[in-house]
This record gives structure tokens, C-alpha cells and sequence, in this order.
């Protein structure tokens, strides 16, 4: 008896960590998408609302660089960063219309960013995520302007060989797919002002 | 009553104790309107790979095993699946804007190919969920296909 006791109080032991932190999950509903119920924006008040799309874009930007010189630790801060943004952008400002293209790419771009932010140490999969996040910024950048002047450049490699693009603020070519590996591969598609 | 043996009831006693705390099952039995196959084409072939291994965390229908019923081990479950749905839910896919549509078919696509998915912790009890080449290949394929589709 001593015995079956131990081992049942060992294993208590050891599983109860994973008991404490799955303890906040049992009250979320079953068969909600909580990524539905996440991507409500936090009311900012007006005086609050120094963002605008070109800071999207320069969060954007400077992950994009950090991918370029290989530096996953940065690209996931930066993609932190860049999901803060997005979450504290005051959509009062746009238009019905506006606010439409905004909603449709923001809640995807968030969760790219995020992912990116989340794996630091992983830079193929942040890659992964950073390949549908250019183009939901290429989207808003067309929407919106991007407040200076981008490029849009080509990667024909990436993504077995299907292609990938991504944008950029200098005209000479800098692959963030591949990094050093093959740094001036790609071209550019066209010009954004 | 030595102490040890204390320590050692008071433990048993919270192990019974919590074993009345079972969380709500994932278990809906029904097909929404917005299910995945409403929105792209999934073959048998490749429904059955997705049945097999992929819903019980993405979609709104668990096949829980016997161990399920066993807390703590039933939580830790519970938060996979939580966490499992809050970025993939077959059974939810149509509510997602075209643009999610077309990123979590290509993400399904890149987590098979990279293996990050299923979870080596899930295949180790889901021998079932262990796919083999032709089948991570069907599933890209059709991942890519399924994206391809909603892009036109």
C-alpha cells in the first residue's frame, strides 16, 4: 500500500507545474476561435494616436534587415515590436473603406509577427511567416502609401522556387530569404511612392 | 501517523480531489457551415490524414483517449487543444477572412514539410499520426492546391 501511495504522489508531483499554467485555459470557452476574440484593438484616445502606417512599415523594414543579416534574435524582437504596433494602431482615423483593406490584412499580419516574435532560434520559419507578412504589407502599403518611397523586390528561389516577395527602402538588391547565403539575389519589381 | 505518511495521504487526498475538476470536452459532433470542406475541396484521402492526425487539437471534435479521464493529464490535454485551435480550427476554417484562409493553408503546408507538426509528443501515444512521405506529400500538395483555389 506504502508503496502504490508513492508512486501516485510522485506522479502528482511531477505533472502538477503542467496542472498550474493549463489552469487559465478552462475558462475559455470551447468552440470559440481565440484568435477571434484577440484581435478586439485596445481604445486608444485620440491624443494616443501617433501611429500611423509608416510606423507598420518601419517595423516592418527593420525586420526585414534583421532577416537580411541573418540576426534571428533581432527579427524576433522586431517582430514583437511590429505586432505591438499593429495592436496599438487607432483605426478611428480611416474611412469604412479604409478600415475595411486595414482589418483584412491586420489580423493576419498580427499573427505573422508574432509567430516571428516567438521563435527566435528558428530563422527558416520566421522566414516562413515573414513571406506572407510582405505581402500583407505590400496590401497596406498600396492601400495607404507607406509615407516614403519603397521598393518590391523579387526573390524567384524561395519557396520552392515558386517565388516570394518582400519590400525594401534601399533600390539595391538584399535577399532576407536567404541572408548571406545569396545576399544580391533577386530584382526589383517596382517602385512604391 | 509518521510525518512522511502524512505528507504522503495529504497528496493522495489532493489527487482524488482534483480528479472531480474535468474539463469540458472538446466534442461538437456536428459539421458547421464553415467547416473546411465547405470552403476548399478535400479529398477522402487527404480528410482521413487530417482526421488522423491533425484533428484532435484543430478542430471542434477530440477522440480522446482513456488517460483523458486522468487529471492532471486530462488539463494538460485540455490546454493543447485550446492552444491547438487558437491557431488552426478545421472545423471553424470558413469563418477566417480569404487572406487567413490562404496564410493557414500555407503554413499546414510548411508545418508538414518542416515537421513541426504533428507534435513528437502527440505521435509518440498517436502511432496512427505518424505520417509517412506519400502522406506529407499529399497533404503539401494539397495544402498548396486548396491555396491555389482561393487565390483565383
Amino acid at each position: 500500500m506504502k508503496r502504490v501511495i508513492e508512486i501516485i504522489a510522485f506522479s502528482t508531483l511531477i505533472v502538477l507545474p503542467f496542472a498550474a499554467c493549463s489552469n487559465d485555459n478552462n475558462s475559455t470557452a470551447n468552440n470559440v476561435d481565440t484568435a477571434k476574440t484577440t484581435a478586439e484593438l485596445p481604445k486608444t484616445s485620440v491624443e494616443t494616436a501617433t501611429v500611423s502606417i509608416g510606423e507598420i512599415v518601419k517595423g516592418y523594414l527593420s525586420l526585414k534587415n534583421a532577416l537580411t543579416v541573418d540576426k534571428t534574435k533581432e527579427a524576433a524582437t522586431a517582430g514583437a515590436a511590429l505586432e505591438a504596433t499593429f495592436k496599438s494602431f487607432n483605426k478611428a482615423a480611416l474611412t469604412a473603406e479604409q478600415k475595411k483593406v486595414f482589418e483584412d490584412v491586420e489580423d493576419d499580419a498580427k499573427e505573422h509577427a508574432e509567430h516571428i516574435g516567438s521563435n527566435g532560434g528558428n530563422i527558416e520559419h520566421q522566414r516562413e511567416h515573414f513571406e506572407t507578412l510582405s505581402k500583407d504589407i505590400y496590401a497596406l502599403v498600396k492601400a495607404f502609401g507607406a509615407g516614403q518611397t519603397l521598393y518590391q523586390d523579387f526573390c524567384p528561389m524561395y519557396n520552392d522556387k515558386k517565388g516570394a516577395i518582400w519590400l525594401s527602402e534601399t533600390k539595391g538588391i538584399q535577399n532576407p530569404y536567404y541572408g548571406k547565403k545569396m545576399l544580391s539575389c533577386g530584382s526589383m519589381k517596382e517602385e512604391l511612392k | 501517523m509518521s510525518r512522511l505518511k502524512k505528507i504522503l495521504l495529504a497528496i493522495f487526498i489532493g489527487f482524488v480531489a482534483i480528479q472531480f475538476v474535468q474539463p469540458a470536452r472538446n466534442t461538437n459532433g456536428q459539421v458547421l457551415a464553415t467547416d473546411i470542406t465547405t470552403v476548399v475541396s478535400v479529398p477522402d484521402s487527404v480528410h482521413t490524414i487530417l482526421k488522423e492526425a491533425c484533428y484532435d487539437c484543430h478542430s471542434n471534435n477530440t477522440n480522446y483517449p482513456f488517460y483523458a479521464y486522468i487529471q492532471p493529464i486530462g488539463w494538460l490535454l485540455n490546454k493543447h487543444i485550446q492552444d491547438g485551435k487558437s491557431q488552426l480550427n478545421f472545423s471553424d476554417f470558413g469563418s477566417l477572412s480569404k487572406r487567413r484562409q490562404e496564410s493557414k493553408l500555407k503554413s499546414i503546408a510548411n508545418q508538414i514539410k518542416d515537421e513541426a507538426m504533428p507534435l513528437p509528443a502527440y505521435t509518440i501515444l498517436h502511432k496512427n499520426a505518424i505520417l509517412a512521405k506519400a502522406e506529407k506529400d499529399l497533404i503539401i500538395s494539397w495544402a498548396n492546391t486548396a491555396k491555389d483555389s482561393l487565390s483565383q
